[in-house]
């Protein structure tokens, strides 16, 4: 089953004449699949991520997961957003962060710590759990916000571009880090990126998406390569030179 | 050492430096005032420090100065208190609905604009010469303050907090109670503490224009018995009442409250 995305369009302002952000959209994610969006800014990749979160709707096509449509926001999908600060409660803790979503839906006092421990420990922020976020370090918000999303067991976790504002080593760190969450916790993965490396150290297919307006998907490259993946492997350098290639040819395309 | 002769306060805070400058600035300036009314300044105008104190407990003397600081500060608070207790709720609502502030914008925006103290002779006639009416006048100066205070503190809460409250399965009044409630306190904390210098400004003008009480009544009467000591003791004593309420306001924020308001607490 999966997601199932079927002659997607969208735009903003969908009475007007303006271009549309994305122009029938194809795609099939599987169940349990790690997929990485990958296009130059701008594209509407974000866009396609929020159709699937349910934030906004699709201006016309179907949008389904597990067979049923997509109508809102739902819990079976969770969310990490790239701005470190804004999406945080900052006015509890870590921990108190993790559990929102476990309280708002009443899950027993014991089993609400169990699952908290568990995407606690699967962050790393165990011991620091009772500090609140304007105390912690850009990659540890992003960690927080993670755990959040993993305390839910979403059967779908949604990525826009989480690591972007983090610095080189920290993102790298996070990416194993995240490779090493998703084989244990065997959900959907969609990512959100514009960093080609990025996306061949996490994706097991990468979708590229072609520039905007009227963006649409330009070609998908499976990821032949066991995690975690060595940038030295051959595979990785041809796999990087095909894409950049193709991104290249899409970006001078807006410029010319 | 600086360091060595910082003390606790009562709240916990450490006392240093800073607490120290304010200090020696303060004497200063009251030694200065003290040589400046002395030397050059006809002391009917400026009454040295000294004259002042003297004032203070010729006041208390006479049974005044304490009545005449608790009614003021009794009025002060009531009308603020409540003005807020009104005012947060429809703040929050006009934040929220489209439609609610369709409803009280108009009102709320007219309103706003005409100052309390346009109303006095109005809330005089309505209200009578008690209580009532004074307060109400400071309720209505705190209210409009916190009002769009507290509805700026809704429309600024960031999408994504609520977006990310959707994801985690939040429904709509768990979002409002759990999501933009808190998120907007640092809105409300510093809109009261507007209201608060507001209502501070308000209730001295009723006091002279329609009160047999207060310190408004005491700074206005003092110059009919050219009592200029006594209008100083009037002045100094909301400046100091104003100066403490906003202390104790910082305080709150600080200490009690600070995984709300955070840095809107710092200054």
């Amino acid at each position: 089953m999966g997601i199932q995305l079927k002659n997607i369009c969208f735009s903003y302002t969908p009475a007007s004449d303006d271009p549309l952000v994305l122009k029938d959209i194809d795609l099939t994610i599987d169940n349990g699949e790690f997929l990485v969006l990958l296009g130059p800014s701008g594209c509407g990749k974000s866009t396609l991520l929020r159709l699937i979160a349910g934030f906004d709707p699709a201006t016309a096509g179907s949008a389904k997961v597990d067979g049923s449509s997509i109508d809102g926001p739902g819990k079976d999908r969770g969310m990490v957003f790239q701005d470190l600060d804004s999406s945080l409660f900052q006015w509890l803790t870590v921990r108190q962060n993790v559990e929102f979503g476990l309280k708002v839906n009443r899950i027993q006092a014991g089993e609400r710590k169990n699952r908290a421990n568990d995407a606690l420990r699967m962050v790393n922020l165990t011991d620091h759990d009772h500090k609140f976020p304007d105390a912690l370090s850009g990659g540890m918000k992003q960690r927080v916000q993670i755990a959040r999303m993993l305390a839910m067991r979403p059967n779908i976790m949604l990525m826009d571009e989480p690591f972007a504002a983090l610095d080189a080593q920290t993102r790298q760190m996070l990416q194993r880090q995240l490779v090493s969450i998703w084989s244990e916790v065997k959900r959907t993965a969609i990512y959100v990126t514009h960093d080609i490396r990025e996306a061949i150290n996490l994706g097991q297919r990468i979708v590229l998406m072609t520039a905007g307006p009227e963006a649409g998907i330009k070609r998908e490259y499976a990821v032949p390569l066991e995690y975690p993946r060595e940038q030295s492997d051959q595979v990785y350098i041809d796999l990087l030179q095909t894409i950049s290639k193709d991104i290249e040819e899409e970006v001078t395309k807006v410029w010319s | 050492m600086i360091r060595s002769t910082s003390i606790r306060t009562f709240l916990g805070g450490r006392i240093g430096r800073s607490f120290w400058i304010s200090t020696v600035s303060i004497s200063c300036g009251l030694v200065a005032w003290e040589i400046a009314a002395r030397l050059w300044i006809d002391p009917f105008f400026l009454p040295p420090v000294s004259t002042v104190i003297l004032g203070i407990f010729e006041l208390i003397e006479k049974g005044i100065l304490f009545g005449t600081i608790g009614i003021s500060l009794y009025r002060i608070l009531v009308g603020f208190l409540l003005g807020s207790i009104v005012a947060i709720p429809i703040g929050l609502i006009v934040g929220i609905s489209i439609t609610a502030r369709a409803i009280f914008d108009p009102y709320v925006h007219f309103l706003r604009f005409i100052p309390a103290l346009a109303l006095t002779s109005l809330f005089l006639v309505w209200f009578g010469v008690g209580e009532v009416a004074k307060i109400l006048q400071v309720m209505y100066a705190t209210a409009f303050i916190v009002i769009v205070n507290t509805a700026t503190g809704v429309v600024t809460t960031h999408e994504n907090k609520i977006l990310a409250a959707q994801t985690l399965g939040a429904s709509p009044w768990q979002i409002f109670w759990f999501v933009t409630v808190p998120a907007c306190i640092p809105s409300i904390y510093v809109g009261m503490r507007l209201a608060l210098a507001g209502s501070f400004m308000v209730i001295v003008a009723v006091e002279m224009l329609a009160a047999e009480s207060g310190l408004g009544y005491l700074i206005w009467t003092s110059k009919v018995y050219f009592k200029i000591d006594w209008m100083f003791v009037g002045i100094f004593f909301l400046g100091a009442l104003g100066l403490l309420a906003d202390y104790l306001w910082k305080m709150l924020g600080r200490y009690v409250i600070r995984r709300f308001v955070r840095e809107s607490a710092d200054y």
